[in-house]
């Protein structure tokens, strides 16, 4: 059949499969309304490729809990033999996402990837496609995705993934249209029924058309449903069974499992009606659309019994092939208990292995639905890997529950070790939740309960956990003594390794916040050591997060410089989102205090606009956000600085509402309200005071001051501070200077009584792009009497045009050279990985799509290559 | 979007080619907005030249400054505005109470 008005789609596949033999892999989404041809699109698509070209597809199943990996599973065998043993023997995500990617880039000839209905897609197929489609164009592959475009919503996890690959210049969207009125007229020509009517209603819809068509009905159905009802209608009642039976199994119908689930199948009446097709091996419905129409129609009492039908023949019949993840959904449909306790938890272990925890939870949540009356110790750690699945897609108020539940057991049972363990995550999920007042009542709740226990891992994660509460709260000489009691307990014990790394961590970062520098970063790195020897990358990641926010905290910037570094180089390479971008918002705060605000804006602001990034660290970019637009004098600073009380102010920590105080008290003095930078500051002055915080304390103290208060006890204020509130405001400068920090230094000559010192933190202030400071310094200045005011020239080029940072102007040095990435990588020391995000980096910087134009880029902006300075006029 | 002005001091006097060479020039700057997000609406210059006004849509502040800097242009001074238009002031389109007034600007 030829299909109408897809030409062009079909020339813009057949140009970017060109593309991506020859200048770098590319990535297609098709998209458009079930029934407009996405498959057939496809289909067509394989058809016109040319002989030679090795062409893959996989389809997403239409499960409510889909098969783990499910489209990568079908093309494994046909793609590459070491990715399907990885695959087959269910390896570690990263070996499988290395593995995959090492599949498509080591083809030397064209290689077509298909991969169909991708709104079905499980976690782990959305994860392979998020970390294939950032490196895609270091491939010769085209991948083509398709799916429901109006079934993804804000909130489906496909929508967060394709908005994230939709930015990078490899990735297109393809969206598909429903026919036009001419077209409809062709395909209606020789029947009754009005063209112009059927394609008011259909909308043109290329499924719902033919199928009118087909049905030939006295008036055209309103719905595309009723359109395959009403030709339904017409079957017998033994073809009607069968129809429904087929419906059931699923998208593709075994012809010997349809025999065992319904007596005499009337196959061939559904074939002769165009209800059913064949290509020889198995049944198919015309369309998903068709499937879903005759399922739902279908009355629910025989449905259940066909689910039940289906489920022992499969048993029976296939045993062994079948995966759980399809027994576990026609348990369900069956309503048999007896069936999905067993099938449902088996498939959540399968999914969570592999990753895809979506699925996990999902298939937990089911068996907790039919636990019914499990015994009580059963049903426990039911809940308990439920709760596990639930954490991980961050659905905390089911994990809440489920652990709740689950402590409630394990204390009936008197098991006191489970009974802590439980306890323990649910303090941690908790704090994830930002309910940090219950999380402290879950956490000594687990330690009074493991607290007569023997030496075991339950009580090394109670006290682990209990320390780790400590730290966030800023009360580090508490937490470093728990913390080392969990390590002292825990050290020889390879089944408290875990809790034993969250302990070095903990200790670690509270000895940094304590103002041990060394030690602290010693214990960080020890942590960081055995959760590499241990292969825990994500506790390496957490490793380097909390060095660099720890270090920074204490305004120690050029100490925390290469955790960041490398932190998030480790965090690229593995896809580690989460922690990654928590790197980053903490980075973008640094830098406005570094005065490196070009640097700091595009960071801060990326992260509040991108999707799938965390609360917690988007709360962090927007205070970065906040604190920025205030010393420019930008609009909208008070947005961000109540987007992050918003969040803060619930948790009630001080590691939130210590920043989030001071820069609104900040913002508020440089608009002239110093009665309200008061106040803000005063929300959180007793709670750093109480925790002995220097540098909350002496910025919270400052700004009371600048308000005419008299805080009651500033004595913990750190250094600069001190200095400043003491009126010594030239040692003050002097100190901020050293931490790098030009803003605080300028502001600190504010007080001057001189002069000299006042032109100094003008001069600053107008280099910075500090306009609201610089107009006090301008004030200030005339309230002295200095005769000639400057009026501030800045330069119209900068330093690092285009906002390139150091490491990016060395990769774009040997890009406009000539040289490939993997060269690239080898010269500057770095993994071909990092060169990749490196070189988009760049590329997106100078707003141009390929290699080739970087150099002519380059040289528009007035880049000097030689030592990356501009060679602009100032 | 947000609308916002700019403003931007030329101390030496703003200056654009006659002819072709100054329309590649409002091209140029045009194309780099658009990897943005941004949009130049239009400008109004100071007779002296030494400062204009530009209005521009923009998703925030963030972005119109990194427009800038690749383009090679200064900012003084961002505001936030709405549009208010005499001809089409109606119930409907009348302004908003503000979002947060500063005790002095």
């Amino acid at each position: 059949m030829r299909l109408l008005e897809r030409d062009a789609p079909l020339a813009t596949l057949h140009r970017l499969r060109a593309e991506a033999t020859s200048v770098g892999g590319r990535l297609v989404f098709v998209e458009g309304e079930a029934g407009v041809g996405k498959t057939s699109l496809l289909g067509a698509f394989r058809g016109s490729v040319p002989n030679g070209v090795r062409t893959l597809l996989g389809s997403c199943d239409p499960l409510s809990t889909p098969r783990p990996l499910g489209p990568l599973v079908d093309i494994a065998d046909d793609l590459d033999v070491s990715f399907a043993r990885l695959v087959r023997e269910q390896a570690p995500r990263e070996e499988v996402l290395g593995g995959l990617l090492a599949a498509l880039r080591q083809n030397r000839d064209e290689l077509v990837v298909l991969l169909d209905d991708l709104h079905w897609a499980d976690e782990a197929t959305l994860d392979a496609l998020r970390f294939v489609g950032r490196r895609i164009d270091s491939t010769r592959a085209l991948v083509v995705g398709t799916y429901r475009d109006d079934e993804v919503g804000r909130d489906h996890p496909l929508r967060v993934v394709v908005g994230d690959l939709a930015t990078s210049s490899a990735v297109r969207r393809l969206p598909l249209e429903g026919l036009s009125e001419a077209s409809v007229e062709e395909l209606a020509r020789g029947t009754d029924i009005d063209p112009v009517e059927l394609h008011r209603l259909t909308g043109g819809n290329p499924f719902y058309v033919t199928e009118v068509i087909a049905g030939a009905p006295a008036r055209i159905p309103s719905t595309v449903r009723d359109a395959v009802l009403s030709r339904a209608a017409r079957l017998s009642p033994a073809a009607r069974r069968t129809l429904e039976a087929a419906a059931v199994i699923g998208p593709t119908v075994d012809p010997a499992l349809l025999a065992r689930v319904v007596d005499a199948p009337a196959t061939e009446e559904c074939l002769a009606r165009g209800l059913l097709q064949t290509d020889g091996h198995a049944y198919h419905f015309r369309h998903e659309v068709a499937r879903e129409a005759i399922l739902q129609a279908t009355d629910p009492g025989v449905r259940i019994a066909l689910h039940g039908r289906v489920l022992k023949a499969l048993e029976a019949y296939l045993a062994g092939d079948i995966s759980l993840a399809r027994l576990a959904h026609h348990a369900e449909g069956a309503a048999d208990r007896d069936a999905v306790l067993p099938y449902a938890p088996a498939a959540g272990r399968d999914a969570a292995a592999i990753g895809a925890h979506r699925e996990a939870a999902a298939q937990y949540a089911r068996a907790v639905r039919f636990a019914g009356s499990l015994p009580p110790a059963e049903w426990a750690a039911l809940l308990e890997e439920s709760a596990r699945e639930h954490g991980s897609i961050d659905a905390m108020d089911v994990a809440n529950n489920a652990w709740a539940e689950a402590a409630g057991i394990w204390q009936r049972l008197g098991d006191a070790r489970r009974e802590g363990v439980v306890l323990a995550a649910m303090a941690r999920g908790l704090i994830l939740a930002g309910r940090n007042v219950e999380a402290e009542a879950a956490s000594r709740r687990a330690l009074e309960v493991v607290d007569p226990l023997p030496d075991c891992p339950e009580k090394v994660e109670a006290s682990s956990m209990q320390a780790y509460l400590r730290m966030l709260d800023r009360d580090d000489e508490e937490a470093i003594e728990i913390g080392r009691q969990a390590i002292e307990m825990g050290r020889d014990d390879p089944g408290a390794m875990a809790s034993v790394i969250l302990a070095w961590n903990t200790v670690g970062s509270s000895r940094i916040l304590l103002g041990e520098f060394d030690g602290g970063r010693a214990d960080l790195e020890t942590s960081l050591r055995l959760a590499r020897e241990h292969g825990l990358d994500r506790f390496v990641a957490v490793a380097y997060s909390n060095l660099a926010s720890a270090l920074g905290e204490m305004y120690r910037f050029a100490d925390a410089d290469p955790y960041y570094e490398d932190g998030l180089r480790y965090t690229i390479e593995r896809d580690l989102d989460g922690t990654r971008f928590y790197l980053e918002a903490w980075q973008a705060v640094r830098l406005v205090h570094r005065g490196r605000w070009s640097e700091a804006g595009p960071i801060a602001s990326s992260l509040v606009s991108r999707p799938g990034v965390s609360s917690i660290s988007r709360t962090m970019a927007h205070l970065a956000l906040g604190r920025l637009r205030a010393r420019r004098g930008d609009p909208d600073a008070w947005a961000a600085l109540d987007a992050a009380l918003a969040v803060s102010e619930p948790t009630g920590t001080l590691q939130r509402l210590g920043p989030v105080r001071a820069a609104r008290a900040e913002a508020a003095w440089l608009e002239g309200d110093p009665e309200r930078s008061a106040s803000e500051a005063a929300a959180a002055f007793d709670l750093a005071v109480r925790h002995a915080h220097p540098w909350h304390v002496g910025e919270l103290a400052w700004w009371l001051t600048r308000a005419g208060a008299s805080p009651a006890d500033a004595s913990a204020a750190a250094e600069p501070w001190r200095l400043q509130l003491a009126g010594r405001w030239r040692e003050a400068a002097a100190a901020w200077e050293a931490l790098d920090c030009p803003y605080e230094a300028a502001r600190a000559l504010l007080e001057a009584d001189d002069i000299a010192g006042l032109e100094q933190a003008h001069a600053t202030f107008d280099r910075l792009g500090a306009r609201p400071a610089a107009a006090l310094a301008t004030r200030r200045l005339r309230e002295l009497g200095a005769r000639s005011i400057p009026r501030g020239r800045r330069p119209t080029t900068r330093a690092n045009p285009a906002g390139l940072t150091a490491r990016e102007l060395d990769v774009l040095r040997l890009v406009v050279r000539g040289l490939p990435n993997h060269e690239i990588a080898a010269r500057l020391f770095l993994s071909p990985r990092t060169v990749d995000h490196h070189v988009s980096a760049v590329l997106g910087k100078l707003g141009v799509g390929r290699r080739r134009a970087a150099a002519a880029a380059a040289a528009r902006l007035r880049i000097d290559l030689q030592n990356g300075q501009s060679a602009g006029p100032d | 979007m947000p609308r916002y002005i700019v403003e931007r001091s030329f101390p030496e006097g703003f200056e654009l080619p006659h002819g072709q060479a100054g329309v590649d020039v409002c091209r140029g700057v045009v194309g780099v907005n658009e990897d943005l997000g941004v949009t130049w609406v239009h400008s109004y210059v100071r007779d002296d030249r030494r400062a204009t006004f530009c209005v521009y849509d923009a998703p925030n502040p963030e972005s119109i400054r990194r427009a800038a800097e690749r383009n090679g242009l200064p900012v003084e001074r961002i505001t936030r505005v709405t549009v208010l238009d005499p001809y089409f002031y109606t119930p409907s389109t009348a302004l908003e109470p503000p979002v947060h007034v500063p005790r002095r600007v």
